[in-house]
């Protein structure tokens, strides 16, 4: 334990560890408020290419004023600003589709910075900090810069909630009542300018998409709620980034690859695990829905056609009724006989008295269903066309004895079938 | 009064002439219906009108204003195909939008609003969903929640398309009658429609176009089987081609 805590709190002694701490806090909550509206836009691949295109800008920031986070801010802000302009007017002026456009506007305005820092032979950038991030060399200026933008996206997107939201969802609506989705849209470029920006110096512009959209989409998974959805975006970029520096910290690796392996991580583990959507939830589901349906299936069949079936080839019948492997039946067989619900008597397969009264409900549940469809005509519900097979496997007691209620406890569905009485359990 | 008026309107898209040199005034209070075949410029008459395609000629007034300055009074119920339905929104967020109009810049909805909301939900009978994320609506459900919203806009000129597509009989009647309850209300309610079955049953007023204006006039008076045979029939779908051939 004390070794753990040791962990953590070792490197905090290191002033320029608390320093790129506080930059990876920021980058965090900045990417992770823009880079939620970024993905529901889908605009993605335009973050990406902002990232790139912010070079040329920062190194005319550099030739003008050397090393001073102001004007690499303001260089960065323009030529961002400017890409995403240019992106826009080549596809609304020719038939150049979008993709195609910032694939041509970002390599070029990432082509044009590496082509000055090339010039720039007597002043240093480092190009791969810039490219890789190096947030242990965050200096306390670049602190102050990424403080003020954090703010300001945090405010923005605060105040500008209804805009922002609106504007997503819905441009023709925003149209309608007079909220301009282009200005809307700007905004939001300017914002993602100043979130790269605030992002150069941990994770550096190869790898800043990632802090914009893999939070976001981590969250995604997790809640169907926007406001839910930005605060949680932002604790998973947060998360990532500081776990990720002290990993890079303690095992010397690049920190930006190792904040971004870090958010990626989270991002499978949610996509596999995530309790509402997560592919396992929904595979473990989709297997026990199956089960369930064979057993129930099997139950039906020896309810009714036991009698006229040779049991020496029970399985075989089986599995050609049910289009099911006879393994599969098989298991479901002894899973059945294992709870008491069938049994062997003379080497034929029968109904306990528990598998009777579990057939009975099976029957009651779809005769109810199908006289409650019939009685009340409805038909607005997609769902409803499903088989009414479907429906007794998945119908609980409380909603069939609902229906009972309503219906009036009929003695008969609408074929003339009797529909069996529930039975008390006690 | 005069609730839409439009003169000499042509609208190309995608390069093509999508209606052309269209001329008519529509009163306030009643049910209008827009029919023709499909590619016959509905939705783009709509979308000239709402300012949503940029008209080529013509003069566009809502209310006597010219048309981008009148906006505050129309509500629009776009087609549905529109939507991202996994968007992280809940049915009432959805009607809310309907308020912002009337919400100051930077406002937050007020306790009023709110109760609209519910009232539009209730009106739609979709207030057991307030909270539902839209994905996991049906269709008709989809379109009650459209159709909340423009009437939270507490507007007096509504626009829809295509309104009952994928819808279920219940949602169709439901949402014709809040129609017809809109215009008892003296409002002015646009609908493209394709079914010509219902025509004569919803609507007071007909346009029929393809392309160009083919009739306007009162339902009884225009939906006549020669004028829909002139909107629907061979003759310009023949001119079309031809128009083609000529570019080629």
């Amino acid at each position: 334990m004390e070794i753990f805590a040791k962990y953590f709190t070792e490197p905090l002694q290191y002033e320029f560890i608390q320093r790129a701490l506080l930059a990876s806090l920021m980058v965090g909550v900045s990417c992770g408020l823009i880079g939620t509206y970024i993905m529901l836009r889908r605009l993605s691949l335009i973050g990406d290419a902002l990232a790139h295109a912010v070079l040329p800008g920062v190194v005319i920031g550099f030739m003008v004023a050397g090393k001073n986070p102001l004007t690499l801010f303001i260089g960065a802000m323009a030529a961002g600003l400017l890409t995403s302009i240019l992106i826009s007017f080549v596809e609304r002026n020719s038939k150049i589709k979008e993709d195609t456009s910032i694939g041509i506007i970002f390599t070029g305005a990432f082509a044009l910075g590496i082509l000055l820092v090339s010039q720039l032979k007597q002043v240093h950038i480092d190009l791969s900090s810039y490219l890789f991030g190096d947030v242990l060399g965050v200096s306390d200026p670049d602190i102050i810069l990424s403080s003020i933008i954090t703010l300001f996206i945090v405010l923005s997107v605060i105040l500008f909630y209804k805009q922002l939201l609106v504007t997503s969802f819905d441009p023709t609506l925003a149209h309608i009542i007079g909220i301009s989705a282009s200005l809307v849209h700007y905004f939001l470029m300017t914002l993602l300018s100043m979130s790269i920006v605030a992002g150069l110096q941990s994770v550096g512009v190869i790898l800043i998409i990632a802090m914009l959209i893999t939070p976001p989409a981590t969250a995604f998974l997790l809640t169907d709620k926007l406001k839910k959805l930005l605060m949680l975006s932002c604790v998973l970029g947060v998360i990532s980034s500081v776990l990720g520096l002290y990993l890079s910290y303690h095992f010397n690796f690049a920190s930006g690859a190792s904040i971004v392996l870090v958010s990626v991580f989270f991002f499978l583990l949610t996509l596999v695990f995530s309790p509402k959507e997560g592919l396992l939830i929904k595979k473990l589901k989709r297997n026990r829905n199956s089960r369930i349906n064979l057993n129930e299936d099997i139950i039906k069949f020896i309810n009714k056609e036991a009698a006229e079936i040779n049991n020496s080839n029970v399985f075989e019948i089986l599995s050609i009724r049910l289009g099911i492997s006879e393994s599969k039946i098989k298991s479901s067989v002894k899973e059945l006989m294992r709870n008491g619900i069938l049994t062997m008597t003379n080497g034929a397969f029968e109904l306990t008295g528990k598998g009777k009264q579990e057939a009975d409900r099976l029957v009651r549940s779809h005769r109810l269903w199908e006289t409650y469809i019939t009685q009340k005509q409805i038909e607005d519900r997609e769902f409803i066309h499903e088989d009414a097979e479907k429906f007794e496997h998945i119908l609980t007691d409380d909603i069939i004895e609902e229906i009972d209620e309503e219906l009036g406890r009929p003695e008969t569905d609408p074929h003339g079938s009797p529909i069996p009485k529930a039975r008390k359990d006690n | 009064m005069t609730a839409v008026s439009i003169k000499n309107l042509t609208v190309t898209y995608h390069k093509k002439p999508a209606v052309k040199g269209i001329s008519l005034d529509i009163d306030e209070g009643a049910i209008i219906g827009i029919v023709g075949p499909n590619g016959a410029g509905k939705s783009t008459l709509i979308k000239a009108i709402l300012g949503l395609l940029p008209a080529d000629t013509g003069e566009l007034k809502i209310f006597g204003i010219k048309n981008t300055d009148s906006l505050k009074r129309v509500s629009y119920i776009p087609q549905k195909e529109q939507f991202d339905w996994d968007f992280p929104i809940d049915v009432s967020e959805v009607v809310m939008m309907g308020r912002y109009p009337h919400i100051s810049f930077f406002g937050r909805p007020s306790g009023r609003d709110y109760e609209i909301v519910n009232s539009m939900l209730d009106k739609v009978e979709m207030k057991n969903y307030a909270h539902t994320q839209i994905r996991n609506l049906s269709g008709g459900q989809q379109q009650r929640i459209f159709v909340a919203r423009a009437l939270a806009q507490e507007s007096d000129l509504y626009f829809l398309d295509e309104p009952f597509v994928g819808v279920d009989a219940k949602t169709e009647t439901a949402v014709f009658n809040l129609i017809k309850e809109l215009k008892s209300q003296n409002k002015t309610i646009l609908i493209v429609h394709h079914d010509l079955g219902k025509v004569r049953e919803y609507f007071d007023k007909l346009i029929l176009i393809n392309q160009t204006l083919i009739a306007y006039g009162n339902t009884d008076d225009v939906f006549t089987p020669e004028i829909i045979q002139k909107t629907y029939g061979g003759r310009l779908t023949i001119l079309q081609k031809v128009e083609q051939l000529m570019k080629d």
